[in-house]
C-alpha cells in the first residue's frame, strides 16, 4: 500500500453550524493504480483530494504514505511526493520552458537537478505538444494545451501519487486522450493517480470511488 | 497688519473667519447642486477647527513641560493610532496584523525619527519636543499610507492568485514562494506615491513643510535643505515600513502547515 488515509474528517463551517464534508474517510491506493472518484458536484471530491496532498486547513485523520506517518515528512516534501494537479491549469508569467522548471526553482529541489532542454522538447513531444517551442510565452497556450503542460509539469517531477482534479473537464476529444495516456504512462511506471472525474470512468481506471454525503464507497465494476 | 518680528503675519480669529466664509460658498454650491455633501462639510471644517487648535495648545504645553518621557509618550500614541488607522485601511488582512503593524510603525518611527533629529539635525536635548514631535509626525503619516497601501494590496493580490498559490504550493511551494510575486508588488505599489512625490518635489508643487517654513519666514534655502532631509527619510520610512510590515503580515493568511487560507474556508468573524 503506497498512500493510506484513515479516518479523514473534514468540516466546513461556510454556513453556519458545521457541515461534515469529509466524515471518517478511509482508503488506499497501490502503486500502478489509477483510482477514479466519482460523486455528485458539490459533495467534496476537490477537498478529499486537497486532504490527501495535506492542502487543507483542519482536516483529521492519518496519512500514511509507504508506511510513514504524514507528520514524519515535512510538509513541502510530502506534497512533493504526493503531488495535486489543481482543475484550473496555473500557469506563470514567462515561457513554457519556465513553466516547467518551475518546480526545481522551489526550495523543496534545491538538491535536484532540473531536466535539460532536450528532456523538455521530448516530453512535450510525447504527450502531443511536439509543435510547441520552449521558448513560447506560456500565456499563448490554449486550454487545453495549458492543462497538458500543467500536467506534463506534475508528472516530470516524478511524484509517488498524483492528484488530478477534473484533468479532462473542458477538453476537447483530442486533448483528453492525451491527457488519458499521459495518466496511463505514469502509473505504469509505478505512480499511483488518484483522479476525480465528472465524465463515465474509462477503461483505464483500476477501481472506481464513490463520494456522497461525505462518506467513500467502492463502485462495483 | 499684524506682522511679527520674524516676518510672520499672524493669522487672527478675522482671518479664520475668511477661510471659513469659502467652505460656507462650497456648502451653498453643494445644497444648490444636491451633492450632499453640506453635513459632512459642516462636520469635516469643525474637525479641522478643533483638531489643529487643539493640536497647537497642546504642542505648546508639550514645548513647556520639556520632558522626555512625555515626548516618548506621545510618540508612542502617534504610532498605535498610526497602526491603528492601517489596519482599518487593509479591511481584507487577516486579523492579527494590528500587531505586526505597531511593531512596524515602532521600528520605522522611532529608527527613523531619531536618526534625523540625532544624526542630521542634531537637535540638543535629544528629546526636544519642537524638532522631534513634527518630524515623527511627518515620518509616521507618510509611511502609515505606503505601509497600509502596501497591506491592502498584499491581501488583495493574494486572493485574486488564489489559484496559482494552490498550484505553487501543491507542486512544494514554501508561503514564501508561493506568496513572492504578491509581496513584491504590493511592495512596489506601498513605494510608488512616495518615489512619484520625491520626482515631482519642488517642479510640480512645494511640499508642505517647505511651504510652512516659508510661510514662517524662514530663508527657502535653508528651508529647501529640510526638505530634502524630510522627503528622503519619509521615503526610507515609507519603504522600510511597507518591508517589515508585508514581511511580517503576509504568513498570517497561511497555515501553520503552509497552506494559503481561501476565502472559502475562513472562519467568519
Amino acid at each position: 500500500m503506497l498512500l493510506a488515509a484513515e479516518g479523514l474528517t473534514f468540516a466546513s463551517h461556510a454556513d453556519p453550524g458545521p457541515h461534515y464534508v469529509l466524515e471518517r474517510v478511509s482508503l488506499a491506493i497501490e502503486a500502478g493504480e489509477i483510482v477514479d472518484v466519482r460523486g455528485p458536484s458539490g459533495s467534496g471530491k476537490t477537498t478529499l483530494l486537497r486532504a490527501l496532498a495535506r492542502l487543507l486547513p483542519d482536516v483529521e485523520g492519518t496519512l500514511t504514505l509507504g508506511g510513514r506517518v504524514a507528520e514524519e515528512y515535512a510538509p513541502a516534501e510530502w506534497r512533493s511526493r504526493v503531488t495535486l494537479l489543481p482543475q484550473t491549469a496555473a500557469m506563470r508569467p514567462g515561457t513554457v520552458r519556465d513553466n516547467l522548471l518551475l518546480p526545481w526553482q522551489l526550495k523543496v529541489r534545491s538538491a535536484a537537478h532540473a531536466p535539460p532542454d532536450g528532456a523538455l522538447e521530448q516530453a512535450l513531444l510525447e504527450v502531443g505538444l511536439g509543435e510547441i517551442a520552449l521558448g513560447r510565452d506560456a500565456a499563448r497556450l490554449s486550454v487545453g494545451q495549458a492543462a497538458r503542460v500543467a500536467l506534463l509539469r506534475a508528472v516530470l517531477t516524478a511524484p509517488d501519487v498524483l492528484l488530478l482534479d477534473e484533468p479532462d473537464a473542458n477538453l476537447d476529444d483530442e486533448s483528453t486522450a492525451q491527457v488519458a495516456a499521459m495518466t496511463e504512462a505514469f502509473a505504469s511506471q509505478g505512480g499511483a493517480v488518484m483522479r476525480v472525474r465528472h465524465q463515465r470512468g474509462d477503461v483505464r481506471a483500476s477501481r472506481t470511488l464513490r463520494l456522497v454525503g461525505g462518506h467513500l464507497t467502492e463502485v462495483a465494476s | 497688519m499684524n506682522e511679527l518680528a520674524g516676518g510672520v503675519i499672524e493669522i487672527g480669529w478675522v482671518q479664520l473667519a475668511i477661510s471659513t466664509g469659502f467652505v460656507v460658498v462650497v456648502g451653498i454650491l453643494s445644497i444648490r447642486l444636491s451633492l450632499g455633501l453640506e453635513s459632512d462639510l459642516a462636520v469635516a471644517a469643525v474637525r479641522t477647527f478643533l483638531q489643529l487648535i487643539a493640536l497647537g495648545l497642546a504642542l505648546r504645553w508639550v514645548f513647556g513641560i520639556d520632558s522626555p518621557w512625555l515626548v516618548l509618550a506621545i510618540l508612542v500614541l502617534m504610532m498605535a493610532a498610526a497602526a491603528q488607522t492601517i489596519v482599518k485601511r487593509a479591511p481584507d488582512a487577516p486579523r492579527g496584523i494590528l500587531g505586526s503593524s505597531m511593531i512596524t510603525m515602532l521600528l520605522t518611527g522611532f529608527t527613523v525619527t531619531f536618526a534625523v533629529t540625532g544624526l542630521v539635525i542634531q537637535v540638543e536635548p535629544w528629546y526636544r519636543a519642537q524638532y522631534v514631535i513634527p518630524i515623527a509626525g511627518m515620518v509616521l503619516g507618510n509611511s502609515m499610507n505606503g505601509i497600509a497601501l502596501a497591506l491592502e494590496r498584499t491581501f488583495a493580490d493574494l486572493d485574486a492568485r488564489a489559484g496559482e498559490v494552490l498550484a505553487l504550493t501543491a507542486l512544494g511551494a514554501t508561503p514564501w514562494e508561493a506568496a513572492g510575486d504578491s509581496v513584491r508588488v504590493a511592495i512596489r505599489a506601498g513605494l510608488i506615491p512616495t518615489i512619484n512625490a520625491m520626482a515631482a518635489a519642488g517642479i510640480v508643487f512645494i511640499p508642505g513643510m517647505m511651504t510652512g517654513q516659508v510661510l514662517a519666514g524662514a530663508d527657502p534655502l535653508a528651508a529647501s535643505y529640510y526638505q530634502v532631509v524630510v522627503m528622503l527619510m519619509v521615503a526610507a520610512a515609507t519603504a522600510l515600513g511597507s518591508v517589515l510590515a508585508v514581511m511580517l503580515s503576509y504568513r498570517k493568511r497561511f497555515t501553520a502547515d503552509g497552506v494559503y487560507i481561501e476565502k472559502g474556508y475562513r472562519r467568519a468573524g
